[in-house]
């Protein structure tokens, strides 16, 4: 039995204190501790970017992350980005743009794309290709993927792109 | 996965009293893209794990007139888009660059790079190239070491018991130095390097080499610098006939091995191709 570890994770806004063990993925821990299942595991070997989620904005595949690495900073999952006001931009591009066939990758490749956006609200066909490297998507053949988040950055869904 | 505990010091006291004791009990964890494959695996079985994120001075990067030095747990993203590099040192950027996606280079370190010893290592032939010397530590005091000489096997490095790498110092370098590396790889850079050739020249007042570094990645056991190449080049003038030796020599001169990613025989071709990319492109920016 391991030692368990107190972590202060706050994910989508709200804190929550957890005592774990410590040889937990980050993705476990969303998944079977907080019943985050829109994080999706994959690989498990930090290849197929499903399970990326955003720690202080960053892109990360939380897979390849112990929960003790996440205690004290801030978690975006894919539940998160929803608002009162309905879908995010990029959720409602997905749809519109038929970039999601059987959504597995969906959930990463959102995220993915948001931190890429977030940081860079000019990024080119080019920069959004590398930047989703990390993200496969086995189904979709990535045009329509690519197609979503440039309408996103050309304000088709409102300036609040982000 | 299975490990007992999980550590979090901020002091370097309180960093080598627990290597100390736990010693090959203990594992350290950097950004973990190495380290939670292997346990996850259970290649390692460590009793606990030692997560050095907060270690006091370890994670800056600081720029002077001598040159650069650069904490291990410095991420990799941070230094390839870290734009005051740009002008010194832009081949320690673009190496860490090669460093598989986003996601991956958010979390892994230029000492995990280091200390993971893979013979395919992209950010270390950045240091390579600039010439970096690791700085050790452990509680006994500190020593240092030229990069190229840090490595002792795949997954082997000459860091003992109790000793933690700090960061890297790096010299300023001379006027007119130019450094390129490439990597060559089958799914650009989320991919393993097959083979990764790197070179850095310096050229004196009247245009003939006063310096070099040849480099390769995934060709030998450890990354590799190549001195006998380099020797071929100082004092001359870097003419496409001396790339064209230089690369020769260097293709001749490497055994690499057969593995599901390229046979021997390719990688030795490969040598020579990249090595005279390398060499020709590193000659484009020390003239620039
Ligand atoms: C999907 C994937 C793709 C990858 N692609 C590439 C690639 O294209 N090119 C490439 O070069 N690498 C690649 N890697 C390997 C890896 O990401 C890098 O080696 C990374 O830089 C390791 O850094 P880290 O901080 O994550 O190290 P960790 O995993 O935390 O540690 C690595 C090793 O170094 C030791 N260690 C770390 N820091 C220190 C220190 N300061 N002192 C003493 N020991 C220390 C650890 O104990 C461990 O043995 C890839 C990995 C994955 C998972
Ligand atoms: S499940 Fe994390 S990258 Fe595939
Ligand atoms: S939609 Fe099926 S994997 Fe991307």
């Amino acid at each position: 039995m391991s030692n368990r570890i107190d972590v202060a994770l706050t994910i989508n806004g709200r804190l929550h204190n957890l005592n774990v063990r410590p040889d937990l993925t980050l993705a476990e821990t969303l998944r079977d501790e907080l019943n985050l299942t829109g994080t999706k595991i994959g690989c498990d070997d930090s290849n197929c970017g499903v399970c990326t989620v955003l720690l202080d904005g960053m892109a990360v595949k939380s897979c390849a992350m112990l929960v003790g690495q996440a205690d004290g900073r801030e978690i975006t999952t894919i539940e998160g980005l929803e608002t009162g006001d309905g879908l995010h931009p990029l959720q409602q591009a997905f749809i519109d743009y038929f970039a999601v066939q059987c959504g597995f990758c969906t959930p990463g490749m959102i995220l993915t794309a948001k931190a890429i956006l977030d940081e860079n609200p000019k990024a080119t066909e080019e920069d959004i290709r590398e930047g989703l490297h990390g993200n496969l998507c086995r189904c979709t053949g990535y045009v329509q993927i690519v197609e979503a988040i440039e309408s996103v950055r050309d304000g088709k869904y409102g300036e609040a792109r982000a | 996965m299975r490990f007992e505990k999980y550590f979090v010091p901020e002091t370097r006291q309180e960093c080598f009293a627990l290597l100390e004791q736990y010693g090959d009990k203990a594992k350290v964890l950097a950004g973990g893209t190495d380290v939670i494959q292997l346990l996850k695996s259970g290649a390692l079985k460590p009793e606990a794990v030692i997560d050095i994120r907060k270690v006091e001075g370890i994670s800056e990067t600081k720029i002077t007139d001598q040159g650069l030095a650069l904490g291990a747990m410095v991420r990799l993203r941070e230094l390839s888009l870290n734009e005051a590099l740009a002008t010194d040192y832009p081949v320690i950027m673009e190496a860490a660059g090669h460093v598989s996606s986003m996601q991956i280079r958010s979390m892994a370190t230029i000492g995990g790079n280091v200390c993971n010893a893979s013979p395919s290592a992209d950010a270390v032939q950045g240091l390579i190239l600039m010439n970096a010397t690791a700085v050790i530590e452990s509680a006994g005091g500190n020593r240092e070491i030229p990069i190229a000489q840090f490595f002792t096997g795949p997954g082997k490095t000459v860091l003992k018991k109790g000793e933690l790498l700090v960061g890297f110092t790096i010299p300023k370098p001379s006027a007119r130095t130019g450094a390129f590396y490439e990597k060559f790889s089958i799914r650009g850079d989320t991919d393993i390097t097959i083979v990764g050739a790197g070179a850095s020249v310096t050229l004196a007042e009247d245009g003939t080499v006063s310096g070099a570094v040849v480099s390769l990645a995934s060709v030998a056991p450890t990354p590799l610098r190549m001195d006998a190449v380099e020797k071929m080049l100082v004092g001359k003038k870097l003419t496409p006939e001396l790339i064209d030796q230089a690369a020769q020599a260097a293709s001749k001169s490497v055994a690499p091995i057969t593995d599901q990613r390229a046979s021997a025989g390719y990688r030795v071709e490969m040598v020579y191709v990249w090595t005279k990319s390398a060499l020709t492109k590193a000659l484009e920016r020390a003239i620039a």
